[in-house]
């Protein structure tokens, strides 16, 4: 089956050296974040080392598929700038703030919510979205409580 | 190294036509642009012996605009840079000619930015996430523009400081204001009401295309040489007080730590290096690739307290006659777009008292300060004086 990857019109997150095992646990609805294991920071986007000490000993620690997390901050788009994004107009972008991990922050589109709910310190919790057959985008959406 | 203020200067400035659609290339945009700073300086093309430029694939090399004006230079660099470039340029020339090695050292910014390769715009999602440290963890979510980018920023601060829609409205009717005092402006005669600015849809927010800064064609040159040099000029040398330059994120990448900017850094270190303070500065070319961001600079660069720039910017005090007059030929957002090359080279005619007689003259300014902006993670600034 490749029709669901000619659907898909956005960019799919590209897998490099260094990010690969965030993108292979988001492909398995979980998610994985580098940490460091001398200094014990987190790095989000991940690289390749330590980029508060510049330690190569970085680990990847699994945080699981239950992700509550609160808006930090966000934009909301009107216009796209960039394929796909033109039949889902306004896009809500939030940078999300870890509820386990607050230091951590990832940004994704705010799903399922009208843009008068959106306000910061609102609570969201992490989802997955299937966008090819092979590989899932984590987002948000509000938390139920 | 000693100190090196007061000791080096800008002597010439100069620009190209200004348009939509320049029907040219960038090499002869640069051309316009560096003959005229050379004429302002009143010095001959063969004293230049430095070119530099910074771009963003989109211009002419220095190697290029050297040939086509006649001279083979000592010295020629292109840097791929946003808009601290002008300012951390101009402390690479002022270390060469500190080093021996160069004499005189003319600083350019070509581009066709609104019919050639727009900034932020059209490129191809994949090269973006590649290109883009941590590209993947924001283009796949739209995250493509520097409207996006920084309006997280502004988000997150209007919040923490209330900074109001109106607020930023006040800083667009001000540079707008200024605009129409010159006829240069590519938004003269287009006066903007805090009506019709409030009643403007946003793109993406904040920001509405008045917060966001023009795409234009266009090229600018400045150069610079040492306070001896500079007293053979034609033109009144503007002395480099001093100059500071900061990376800040911890990571090659800012989309998640949106609680800083490098401009928090550079401030101290600018004063200290300049001897003055705030309360010392009379004119303002603050870098305004969108509104927000001009907020941001006052808070750092100390010219009003965190929670206070709102209030700051609503008495008027960015207007010719408040406490800091800025962007006086009308900024990015209204005179033209050179990645903040044209705010230099405002704040060098303010110091050199060239609109004298006039109502875009600050009058009898002294000291001003020039910053740029190259994203949250790199700024550059310098402080000037007549
Ligand atoms: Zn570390």
């Amino acid at each position: 089956m490749t029709q669901a990857k000619t659907a898909y019109q956005k960019p799919i997150p590209l897998k490099d050296l260094d990010n690969a095992p965030y993108w292979d646990a988001a492909d398995q609805h979980q998610l994985a974040l580098q940490k460091c294991d001398d200094c014990m920071a987190y790095s989000q986007p991940p690289g390749p080392t330590c980029a508060k000490c510049g330690s190569e000993n970085v680990i990847w620690q699994q945080l699981g598929d239950d992700i509550k997390a609160t808006v930090y901050s966000y934009v909301v788009s009107y216009r796209p700038f960039l394929p796909g994004f033109q039949d889902e107009l306004p896009t809500i972008i939030a940078l999300a703030q870890l509820d386990k991990v607050p230091e951590v922050k990832i940004m994704g589109n705010i799903l399922n919510c009208e843009e008068k709910d959106l306000k910061i310190g609102m609570p969201i919790q992490m989802t997955w979205v299937d966008i090819t057959e092979d590989r899932a985008l984590p987002q948000w959406i509000p938390a139920m409580n | 190294m000693g100190t090196i203020k007061d000791r080096y200067a800008i002597v010439g400035v100069g620009e190209s036509e200004r348009s939509r659609k320049s029907g040219t290339t960038p090499l002869h945009l640069a051309l316009d642009a560096a003959n005229a700073a050379i004429k302002d300086a009143g010095l001959k093309v063969t004293d230049i012996d430095g070119f530099m430029n910074y771009n963003e694939g989109d211009s002419c090399t220095s190697h290029q605009l050297a040939t086509y004006l006649g001279v083979r230079p000592k010295y020629v660099k292109d840097i791929q840079g946003g808009g601290a470039s002008t300012e951390m340029l101009i402390a690479d020339a002022v270390a060469l000619i500190e080093a021996g090695q160069l004499n005189t050292v003319l600083i350019y910014r070509s581009m066709n930015g609104s019919s050639g390769t727009r900034v932020g715009r059209g490129y191809d999602p994949d090269m973006l996430q590649g290109a883009l440290a941590g590209g993947s963890f924001v283009i796949p979510y739209g995250s493509a523009s520097p409207s996006q980018w920084f309006g997280m920023y502004a988000t997150r601060h209007m919040h923490e400081t209330g900074i109001t829609k109106e607020h930023l409205g006040h800083v667009c009717l001000s540079f707008y204001e200024h605009a129409q005092r010159n006829p240069k402006a590519f938004l003269h005669g287009k006066p903007l009401t805090m009506e019709n600015y409030l009643a403007t849809p946003d793109i993406s927010s904040p920001f509405n295309i008045h917060d966001s800064c023009l795409e234009l064609d266009e090229g600018n040159a400045i150069i610079v040489t040492s306070a001896e040099k500079a007293k053979d000029c034609k033109s009144k040398p503007v002395y480099i007080m001093g100059m500071a330059a900061r990376q800040c994120h911890p990571h090659a990448h800012y989309w998640n730590d949106i609680d800083q900017v490098a401009s928090d850094y550079v401030a101290e270190e600018l004063y200290e290096n300049a001897g003055v303070t705030p309360d010392d500065i009379d004119v303002a070319s603050i870098y305004d690739c969108f509104s927000w961001v001009v907020m941001r600079q006052l808070e750092a660069y100390g010219f009003a307290k965190r929670g206070e720039v709102g209030d700051f910017v609503a008495e008027g005090n960015l207007k010719i006659g408040g406490k800091l007059p800025t962007n006086t030929a009308g900024g990015m957002l209204s005179e033209g777009y050179t990645h903040g090359m044209n705010n230099t080279i405002e704040i060098v005619r303010q110091l050199r008292h060239d609109y004298e007689g006039t109502d875009r003259q600050v009058e009898e300014c002294k000291i001003g300060i020039c910053t740029g902006w190259a994203g949250p993670d790199i700024a550059g600034a310098m402080i000037l004086r007549n």
